[in-house]
């Protein structure tokens, strides 16, 4: 299975990630290398047991329902690249608008 | 030519925490923009997830109340896309593991009478910010109060055959969440959401056919106008030797049309995953009898006991428990003894503010016991919100209902003598004209003379030559 | 210690270590004055610890070493830095790192490589870098850092230091930028092993703000002990292949020989799976990454493209241009592997593979083996430039790191001696939990290797 320049454009696209026509090329190589490389795992056709080694908790804790005052150091006002009258602003939807 | 046409429902209610689904802050409605914000909620780098136990609850205790069977362990799943309310990228939610799948609810059908509808699966995820196209010129203003606010989503099977039945679902859905205090299920607050999936069939098809979906439904006659529309254009696209395409449609309330959304990409690619941030979540037995036990008493198994407890019909029973207040209401006043049917009528059809139940009970009882006629009850019922006593507003109006033969013998006397026409015309066989001679009295009375007792008074008078 | 602190500091950009990304002697000064205020002396009190810059601090940007987050101020600080201050220690810095912690070497962060101590033309491994380095170079005593394929341990080994990393849920996430978030952990450097499990009890402990944390008792501080009597040590064969670097190989023997001396039963075991671990390791990280780096989009924090048009056309502006070559790479694997057709043929086969890379060391666990050792990494430090032409080259950096981090193990990376010159590093791995017991028999270990490594002048 290998990866072909029209394959990372639709993943570039998904990962809304812009790719110019001059990387493509290399990325694309660099790209079915590594694919190449993990692949060796559907072939590996392993059929021993998996085990059922459990890493991290067996289940999720629960949160009390009870409003907690943020305590931001810095509001959003501060680290926001825009922000005018409240609101983070970003352009027009655009090709996005559904 | 005939076709069926098979309607499906998707449902978003928002749960009614105080707090987010995965932080903290509250869930309040209309607060200033991004003031009930912290780490979690505006995916700032570093910042982690932990689920709500309430949430949970209500998830379960809804799931229970639509007959879902709930899973013991459900696990919550990243669905990733890029869009400027999802601070993430991507929404925390439930895919091949959802807390509850399985139910259903009943609803009455014009065309086909009760139905049980399939519930598919009812999951838990966190709701999205709001964006606003027309507050800022030319860009789009994020708010994302409402970003990790926590949503069940509940989807029916395809088993809805008319817009109408769709409505009486959407109905019924929202009052049996409201009952079992799930949810606000307010439209207007974007509370309750709902996207309805459209297709249609020739009647014994056995396969789908294709399905459009409609979303942004802003409120329940929409819903039935918009699914409408589009199967009037599904069947004219047929009709016509075309294919219904799948897309996902707008409906525009002031035109009646449905119209496709701008974008006409494929279906998204979600790549759903476990979410790595969160350990499976679990609802053990005992917990799951404990939320069981805290359902109430549900729309259906009230209708059914109103019914048979208090004599009431259908109708009645069905408007009596529309809402668990006025159910409650109604119990309440029968409790004290007035007549379940004239308790039902009162409460039906006088609008505004229910009074105290014993006051209005006691009004019942003064109807009851002629101390007042159901005239004049109809005036004292108002004056009784502010807490004063039927009897007393009686006294006060000047109401009370006047027995006194005498009294009665002299306005009887005054009609008679004021109509001889009517007399004569009734002596000659006219005897509807009682009636007539009757309303007079009352006239004269001002509404407080014993009807019956009028009636009775006037037939032997006239009887008399 | 502010000052003196500082005078490091300095002194180490002058070298040009290229270590730090942000330190000021205001924000030491601030820090000063923050622990000054506690009554009784903490666990650590005064003690500078250098932090790698992808773990959240208010006093001090956050970059992650990547210039999408270029200036970004957290407003809040991560729980491991709550608690050293509750013990009294300082941030003494942020530290240069792999951006977003992929990489292997230091040499993919947008604000240049770091320098090896010993040897400025090599890297001083990767992704915490910058930390290891500070620490070789006696500029900090402890630091932290963070693991998600090998990511401290690694470093260590190259740079001559002590590196450990929990078990998986020991250490609180909350305020450690994600990356693999089902394998990232808060992990310690040091020039001591004793110094490491100091800080490492002090930052360990359920957070209820993490909800992968495991509710377990406190660590506790491992005891002394002189000898290795009772302890039996397994050798995973995998890990020891015929071409295995001779310097390395070496230095393993000795260690084990040393091991032995001190009354440890050495056997010889097999975790048949650990070839699946780097394949494995390089389809769940960067599908795990690939999300946890969808929020860096330029709307609501960091750095932004000035670019016209809508607000996919700033998305991809803002990325494209913000994320450096390596990670962009990982976001788009993580993407592919993800993705309609490609899920059950990638990410599920890895989830499986992982399960059975898992399962091999329970086993081994199992058959009465305490602690595993092997090389912690298959060569040396090696020159920067060297691996960065094969991005397959420099995942293989990884091979004998990995698999704990795909267990969820706590492991660490001690100095066990040198080869031409440059540290070699041996590996101890334990079961979950038992990072007292790994800790103790390390700090036994240490005690009879340490007049052979000493680090830097």
């Amino acid at each position: 299975m290998s990866v072909s320049p029209a394959d990372v454009e639709r993943i570039a696209s998904l990962a809304e990630l812009a790719v110019s026509p001059e990387e493509l090329p290399e990325l694309t190589a660099q790209l079915d290398r590594i694919i190449g490389f993990v692949a060796q795992l559907s072939a590996s056709g392993d059929t021993a047991p998996e085990g059922d080694v459990q890493i991290g908790p067996l289940e999720t804790p629960l949160r009390e329902d009870v409003v907690i005052p943020a305590a931001l150091v810095r509001g959003p006002a501060e680290i926001a690249p825009e922000f005018v009258e409240g609101f983070f602003v970003v352009p027009k939807l655009g090709a996005m608008e559904e | 030519m005939t076709w069926e046409t098979v309607i499906g429902l998707e449902v978003h209610v928002q749960l009614g925490t105080r707090s987010k689904l995965f932080c903290g802050c509250s869930t309040n409605f209309g607060d200033p923009p991004n003031s009930n914000v912290c780490p979690v909620c505006l995916g700032l780098p570093g910042a982690l997830p932990v689920p709500n136990a309430m949430a949970v609850r209500l998830a379960v205790r809804a799931a229970l109340a639509l007959e879902c069977g709930v899973q013991e362990v459900s696990v919550f799943a990243r669905k990733n896309y890029f869009y400027p309310d999802l601070p993430k990228g991507y929404q925390i939610s439930q895919f091949d593991r959802p807390i509850a799948t399985n139910g259903k609810l009943q609803i009455d059908s014009a065309d086909r009478g009760p139905v049980a509808v399939s519930i598919q699966r009812l999951h838990i995820e966190e709701d999205a910010g709001k964006l606003l196209h027309d507050r800022i010129p030319g860009k789009t203003a994020i708010d994302l109060n409402r970003a990790g606010v926590p949503l069940a989503e509940i989807v029916s099977g395809p088993d809805l055959r008319s817009p109408a039945e769709a409505r009486s679902y959407l109905t019924a859905l929202k009052q049996i969440l409201v009952y079992s205090g799930v949810s606000e299920c307010n439209m207007e607050k974007g509370s309750l959401r709902v996207d309805g999936n459209i297709s249609v069939r020739r009647p014994g098809e056995r396969e789908l056919g294709t399905k459009t979906e409609i979303k942004n439904l802003n409120s329940f006659a929409n819903l039935e106008r918009a699914l409408g529309a589009e199967r009037v254009r599904q069947l004219a696209l047929l009709e016509g030797g075309g294919r219904v395409e799948q897309v996902t449609l707008l409906f525009n309330a002031g035109t009646g049309e449905v119209r496709p959304m701008r974008s006409k990409e494929e279906s998204h690619d979600y790549r759903y995953f476990d979410d790595p941030d969160l350990p499976p979540l679990k609802v053990g037995a005992g917990t799951l009898e404990e939320i069981r036990a805290e359902l109430p008493e549900l729309p259906g198994a009230k209708r059914s006991r109103l019914m048979s407890v208090y004599g009431i019909g259908a109708y009645d029973a069905g408007v009596l428990a529309s809402e668990r207040s006025t159910a409650d209401y109604f119990e309440a006043v029968c409790r004290l003894g007035p007549d379940p049917k004239s308790a039902a009528n009162w409460i039906m059809n006088e609008t505004g503010a229910h009074p105290a139940p014993e006051a209005l009970a006691e009004l019942i009882g003064l109807v009851a016991d002629g101390t007042v006629s159901h005239q004049a009850a109809k005036r004292i019922y108002p004056e009784l919100h502010g807490g004063s006593a039927p009897r007393e507003v009686a006294a006060r109006l000047g109401i009370l209902q006047v027995r006194d033969e005498d009294a009665l013998r002299r306005w009887v006397d005054e009609v008679v003598a004021a109509h001889p026409d009517e007399v004569v015309r009734y002596r000659a066989g006219e005897s509807r004209l009682l009636a007539f001679l009757t309303g007079q009295v009352m006239k004269r009375s001002r509404g407080t003379a014993d009807p019956k007792g009028v009636q009775a008074m006037l037939a032997r008078r006239l009887e008399d030559s | 210690m502010a000052a003196a602190t500082a005078l490091r500091l300095a002194e180490a950009d002058r070298a040009r270590l290229n270590a730090t990304l942000a330190w000021s002697e205001e924000a030491l000064a601030a820090e000063a004055e923050l622990i000054g205020r506690s009554r009784e002396p903490g666990a650590l009190q005064n003690i500078p610890v250098a932090i790698k810059d992808n773990i959240v601090t208010t006093g001090l940007p956050t970059t992650c070493g990547s210039r999408i987050l270029e200036g970004y101020h957290s407003p809040f600080n991560a729980t491991v830095i709550d608690r050293l201050h509750a013990a009294g220690a300082m941030v003494a810095c942020k530290t240069n790192l792999d951006e977003f912690a992929m990489g292997s070497s230091t040499e993919h962060s947008a604000f240049g490589r770091v320098r090896h101590p010993l040897d400025p033309s090599r890297v001083p491994g990767g992704s915490s870098g910058g930390s290891a380095a500070l620490v070789a170079a006696g500029v900090v005593p402890v630091a932290l850092g963070s693991e998600t394929g090998g990511s401290v341990r690694q470093p260590a080994s190259f740079c001559g230091i002590v590196g450990v990393k929990p078990t998986y849920g020991r250490v609180s996430r909350y305020g450690l930028v994600a990356f693999g978030s089902s394998l990232d952990c808060v992990s310690v450097f040091a020039r001591t092993v004793s110094d490491a499990g100091r800080v490492l009890r002090v930052i360990a402990g359920s957070d209820p703000r993490d909800a992968t944390t495991l509710t377990t008792p406190p660590m506790a501080l491992p005891a002394p002990r002189a000898s290795l009597a009772g302890t039996t040590i397994g050798i995973p064969r995998e890990y020891f292949p015929a071409d295995l670097d001779p310097g390395v190989r070496a230095a393993c023997d000795d260690a084990l020989a040393r091991m032995r001396e001190l009354g440890a039963k050495v056997v010889e075991v097999s975790l048949p799976h650990s070839s699946l671990a780097v394949p494995a390791y390089y389809i769940l990280a960067p599908a795990e990454a690939a999300a946890n780096l969808a929020r860096y989009d330029g709307a609501r924090y960091g750095a932004r493209a000035a670019v016209p048009g809508d607000v996919r056309a700033l998305y991809r502006a803002t990325r494209g241009a913000g994320f450096g070559a390596e990670v962009r790479r990982r976001i788009l694997v993580g993407t592919y592997v993800l993705s309609a057709g490609y899920y059950d043929a990638y990410y599920a086969r890895a989830q499986a593979a992982r399960r059975r890379v898992a399962a091999d060391f329970s086993r081994a666990f199992a058959s009465g083996v305490d602690l595993l050792f092997t090389p912690t990494t298959p060569t040396t430090a090696f020159k920067a430039g060297e691996k960065t032409g094969d991005p397959v080259a420099m995942y293989l950096a990884d091979v004998f790191v990995c698999p704990a981090s795909l267990a969820g193990l706590p492991a660490m990376s001690l100095p066990i001696g040198r080869s031409d010159g440059l540290p070699v590093g041996g590996q101890l791995i334990a079961p979950p939990l038992k990072e007292t017991e790994m800790l103790a028999a390390a700090a036994a270990l240490e005690g009879v290797l340490e007049a052979d490594t000493e680090v830097s002048r």
